[in-house]
């Protein structure tokens, strides 16, 4: 901080570095497990962190006040960083090694989802016409799912997961897409009664699968014991009001 | 609720939408404060708002959270934060215990017989292990311990040990200075060690001699 406010910069550098390297390289860890990976990663945060003469340190250091510790903060920005560059790089390239493994009908799931960045909606629709496959979209979600779970376990799982979201669960029924999204309509209506913190809370912990706790902390409830409180009444209320709606989101009673 | 309930849930929320950052998205600030339950009340319930509707800080704040609760990174994050000392356990026990002998023994050998006095500086060769500059014997003050440069070192690491071998500060340098953070309080009167490692090839490390200083008691009052 001190060399950084003296605009000794290469100094500044260097003892940063020399204090948050392991910070940053068990940040990068978190997400990417392949030794390439990693120092390509790494060189990457620094290549950012240096970039305009310490940019980001600077105005980091330069607010008045901070909600977060430095320490928390590097390891967002660093996320952020590791994310983007398998985003945008050589990640592509070396997540599409991931998809050679698959069975033809996940590996065109793969690209479309997490190379290509395709709702399953889209994905679906696409594969439906261009590759002439026969599945009902129910049958293609329980074929997403088997995806997720196929790329998710293996070494690069967490930095898939990142870019493809939490894997869905395999349906139990043999929905047509348009049905499905009638649902989310539904559901989005549902969960816009919420207050924001009871939004919050019920997707971190159904979605998110984050653990109650962290919920709490987040959401700034007391305890574990709070969110279950919350989480499930609200999906008890949302449960009620979803039963009230009929397929295409009208009110079951009152209708004419 | 059973579980298959939440997986049928699981399953209406699941939109496969990839999500995109927006100009409205969270700082990384807010997103790290989200995380570990920092925020005040009215900024928290800002950024609520916020994550409420974006799938893209709902998913980094779950991400962050996650590797906030990842044994190596809680491990760094102690150790930057001095809650921690690097090192396996082991090590914390046996390196401090080896410090204090070796710090013993040169005390105690015939070649340092001689009181106030350090070691010759002269005696090493230059080229090939650092030499330290300063502080050495008794000192006014201390900001900065200084050695002199290796040719081909490009990392220096210093040490600094007080008189039962407890390791006071370490720190890997590429210049051949390291400044005395503010943490440091060395108490005049009482005697420090201090050395330095000069990197001189891949896993290799030259030594230099262990040196003493002292700094000096104010007039009395």
């Amino acid at each position: 901080m001190a060399e950084l406010q003296r605009g000794r910069i290469d100094a500044a550098w260097d003892l940063f570095l020399d204090r948050y390297r392991r910070l940053i390289f068990a940040a990068i860890r978190h997400y990417a497990q392949d030794y390439d990976d990693v120092m390509d990663v790494f060189a990457r945060v620094c290549e950012s962190l240096r970039e305009a003469d310490l940019k980001r340190l600077r105005t980091f250091i330069a607010q008045p006040t901070h909600t977060a510790r430095f320490s928390t903060w590097l390891v967002t920005v660093v996320r952020n960083l590791t994310i983007d560059w398998f985003r945008h790089r050589d990640g592509r390239r070396r997540l599409s090694t991931v998809a050679a493994e698959l069975p033809p009908l996940r590996r065109r799931i793969f690209e479309h989802v997490f190379l290509h960045k395709r709702s399953h909606v889209e994905a679906y629709e696409l594969m439906r016409s261009a590759d002439c496959v026969g599945l009902s979209f129910g049958q293609f979600l329980v074929e997403v799912s088997a995806t997720y779970r196929a790329v998710g376990d293996g070494r690069r799982g967490r930095i898939l997961r990142e870019l493809g979201g939490p894997a869905p669960p395999i349906p139990d029924t043999d929905d047509a897409s348009d049905t499905v999204s009638e649902r989310r309509e539904e559901l989005e209506d549902a969960l816009s009664a919420l207050s924001p913190e009871e939004r919050v809370a019920v997707e971190l912990y159904v979605v998110e699968e984050m653990p109650a706790e962290s919920v709490a902390k987040v959401v700034g409830w007391p305890n574990a014991k709070a969110v279950y409180n919350h989480v499930y009444r609200a999906l008890a209320a949302m449960r009620t009001r979803l039963s009230t709606l009929d397929g295409a989101g009208r009110p079951t009673s009152g209708k004419t | 609720m059973t579980d298959s309930d939440l997986d049928r849930l699981r399953g209406y929320f699941h939109t496969g939408e990839i999500p995109v950052a927006t100009p409205h998205c969270l700082e990384a600030e807010t997103v790290a404060a989200l995380a570990e339950g920092t925020l005040d009340a009215e900024a928290r319930a800002r950024a609520l708002k916020h994550v409420a509707t974006c799938l893209h800080c709902r998913g980094a704040v779950a991400s962050v959270t996650a590797a906030l609760a990842d044994g190596p990174i809680t491990h760094e994050i102690d150790v930057v934060e001095g809650r921690r000392r690097r090192g396996r356990p082991v090590l914390r026990v046996a390196v401090p215990l080896a410090a204090a002998a070796t710090v013993l023994l040169l005390l105690w050998s015939p070649t340092n017989d001689t009181p106030g006095m350090h070691r010759g500086v002269g005696t090493q060769n230059r080229d090939v292990v650092p030499v330290p500059v300063g502080p050495i014997g008794a000192v006014a003050n201390v900001h900065s311990l200084t050695w002199t440069r290796v040719i081909g070192s490009d990392r220096y690491r210093v040490t600094l040990f007080d008189a039962r071998g407890g390791v006071l500060y370490e720190r890997e340098v590429n210049d051949t200075t390291a400044a005395l953070p503010d943490s440091v309080r060395l108490i005049p009167g009482q005697p420090y060690l201090w050395k330095v490692h000069a990197r001189t090839g891949w896993d290799r490390w030259s030594a230099s001699e262990l040196v003493e200083f002292t700094i000096a008691r104010g007039p009395p009052q």
